[in-house]
């Protein structure tokens, strides 16, 4: 998965990746270590999520005594049970619903000129730079029963539809909310695509769509794989979408652990919460993993 | 000012030489006051939950601020594990914490001093306000809003109506942005034909299972912004809100009226939380603001109800048609049964957050 970047890029919106080492930098200890490169990343991952994760995770044992009890507690909770179930189906809807949304966009911004994909990558981005919450409270006043969506609908003559406090609404904010971290690894992976390899496939005879499906699109699994794996990961931890524009049968399992640290004091509890939920996406990962290498080698083969 | 804070003082100090009965050399100060440039150098945390709201309280404080010498930080908004992790640290960053209404009797002693009631003139707080590691910081309460237009002539007049959706059908919303409603939940007993004066954990259930049985369209709102946002967009036909957020609602056109019939009693409450770095100073501030002045001040620039009896705060009419001391609205209110809800604070959190949660 190279990603030559032959295709001229718009008004230098992407530095290269190199451009921290060119500077009038010792080249020989960076050049003799080059994971020093990594350190400060390192260090600032060692000191704002190792330490607490592994304080978190200590205290699900520990607090108020040592043993499994909060465990225990967690799986012997029918509440506890059934919302970590949604909290994956509803990270899952998100992810589909990006990846659809997301595909045809990336695709349009590799194949179209310059300045129209700078235009392309501010639409992504402008909103990506407004705060969560201002973008989930617009949702509420375009979602409500009164509200913009449904005010045309009835115009219409239709009934309205029930959006905001259900399941539909949450799954549309957070998609809007995500969709940069879709489309961005996903332009990157397409931006890599040879297209000549599409046109030979063309002049061997292949319809349009199954050279789509037989060239195009293997080539570009490990964007969708990319994107949708961090989408996924960020929808399981939403705290402030569901809570604004779900009802109680969208709650998402960040605001019962907020309800157990912050208002109960049950760390203990608030950290097994954290663990399992942390546990079950490694395991959906893992699952996941032998899949995705397999089409990752497909695509690198063909 | 010189004779009128005098007069207060003879006053304060009667009520607390009545307090005084027990042994203690009696040297509260009376509410409202400080002695000039005691707290010179010297600095105090205050810490409550921003907003309009704390700028009043700073406000109100300004006196004090300047007749002390002290140097007022704030900070928030309340979060009561930020404390607890002070606590635990032994690193107390903030002095005097304004909390809502549980937290002073669940983590009394542990999280909270237990407040030496001769450090504080408390005769001009409303009667049975004052906790063991706490005084209030400032009155308000729940009421329940209907839509104007929806009943017509034939409104809501009580709670019972409320948990009625044969005779009122019709979208509810309620606060769900925190602790347990313990008075809501007692309502609902009593609506479904219980009693209250000898709850018991299983009482709990039956009124959580009253409020569920409102139907799936319940709307439990998680901030003030959202239940104001509720009731001027119409979006639900009857809702649950704070005073203040109900007030501002109907100032910017929201067509609902308030039914006053037991609307429940809310507080918040003031604080000094365990290791404190200078206690006197923090019972100073707290002192300082129970005065009267103090209290009209708060209540000029935020709505809440003040929590001195004394104080007559300048408000206009639509103000005053919300707040909640006024003798119409004040005997009308529904206390709720704190102790209950206090000793029972575990187990009514699961079953709430049940209920929010949708199970």
């Amino acid at each position: 998965m190279s990603q030559t970047s032959h295709t001229p890029t718009a008004g230098g919106d992407h530095p290269r990746p190199s451009g921290a080492v060119q500077g009038p930098q010792p080249r020989l200890r960076l050049a003799t270590y080059p994971s020093l490169l990594a350190m400060p990343a390192l260090l600032l991952l060692i000191a704002a999520m190792g330490y607490p994760l592994l304080t978190v995770t200590l205290r699900s044992f520990s607090d108020p005594a040592w043993g499994l009890q909060n465990y225990v507690w967690f799986f012997s909770t029918p509440v506890n049970v059934t919302v970590l179930l949604r909290t994956f189906s509803i990270a899952a809807w998100v992810t589909i619903v990006c990846v659809i949304a997301a595909y045809p966009y990336a695709y349009l911004m590799t194949a179209v000129g310059p300045r129209l994909r700078l235009v392309l990558i501010l639409c992504v981005l402008v909103p990506f730079w407004v705060s969560g919450v201002v973008r989930t409270l617009a949702w509420v006043i375009l979602l409500q029963d009164s509200g913009i969506i449904n005010s045309v609908i009835r115009l219409f003559g239709f009934d309205g539809v029930k959006l905001i406090r259900t399941q539909t609404g949450v799954v549309i904010g957070m998609a809007q909310v995500l969709l940069p971290f879709m489309i961005l690894p996903l332009y990157s992976v397409m931006r890599g695509i040879d297209l000549r390899l599409v046109q030979a496939a063309r002049s061997l005879g292949a319809r349009p769509a199954r050279a789509f499906l037989q060239i195009y699109l293997p080539l570009s699994l490990p964007g969708v794989f990319a994107g949708a794996i961090i989408v996924f990961i960020l929808s399981l931890g939403f705290y402030i979408t569901p809570a604004l524009l779900g009802g109680p049968r969208s709650t998402m399992l960040s605001t019962l652990v907020q309800s157990q640290v912050l208002s109960l004091l049950n760390w203990g509890r608030g950290g097994a919460m954290g663990v399992v939920l942390l546990v079950a996406t490694f395991v959906l990962l893992a699952l996941a993993a032998p899949l995705m290498r397999q089409r990752h080698k497909q695509a690198s083969r063909s | 000012m010189g004779s009128r804070s005098r007069l207060a003082g003879f006053v304060g100090a009667a009520a607390l030489a009545l307090l005084a009965a027990a042994a203690h050399a009696q040297n509260a100060p009376p509410a409202g006051t400080v002695v000039d440039g005691s707290l010179k150098g010297k600095t105090l945390t205050f810490v409550s939950y921003g907003g309009i709201y704390q700028d009043g309280q700073v406000a109100a404080l300004k006196e004090f601020v300047d007749k002390s010498g002290v140097k007022l930080l704030n900070d928030g908004p309340t979060e009561i594990a930020k404390l607890q992790a002070q606590v635990e640290s032994g690193n107390v960053t903030w002095d005097v914490v304004d909390t809502d209404d549980f937290p002073p009797f669940v983590h009394c002693g542990k999280l909270f001093q237990k407040l030496d009631l001769t450090k504080l003139d408390i005769s001009h707080i409303p009667a049975g306000q004052v906790g063991e590691c706490s005084v209030p910081a400032m009155n308000y309460g729940m009421v329940l809003m209907y839509k104007n237009d929806k009943y017509k002539d034939n409104p809501p007049k009580d709670w019972k109506d409320f948990f009625d959706t044969a005779k009122f059908p019709g979208t509810r919303a309620i606060d769900g942005s925190g602790s347990p409603l313990g008075g809501l939940i007692e309502q609902a007993i009593l609506a479904d034909g219980g009693k209250v004066d000898a709850m018991t954990p299983a009482d709990i259930d039956k009124g959580i299972a009253k409020i569920k049985a409102i139907g799936p369209d319940t709307i439990f709102w998680k901030t003030g912004a959202e239940s104001q946002q509720l009731a001027e967009s119409g979006e639900a036909d009857m809702i649950i809100m704070w005073t203040g957020r109900a007030m501002t609602a109907v100032k910017n056109g929201a067509a609902y009226t308030p039914v006053w019939k037991d609307w429940l009693v809310v507080m918040d409450q003031l604080t000094i939380p365990v290791g404190a770095k200078d206690t006197d100073a923090s019972y100073a501030l707290i002192n300082a603001y129970l005065g009267k002045k103090s209290q009209e001040i708060l209540t000029e620039q935020t709505s809440y109800s003040p929590i001195n009896n004394e104080a007559q705060p300048k408000v206009d009419a639509s103000v005053a048609a919300f707040l909640t001391n006024t003798p119409d609205h004040a005997k009308l209110g529904y206390q709720q049964n704190i102790k209950f809800w206090v000793a029972n604070f575990a187990a009514a959190s699961d079953k709430w957050t049940a209920l929010m949660a949708g199970n």
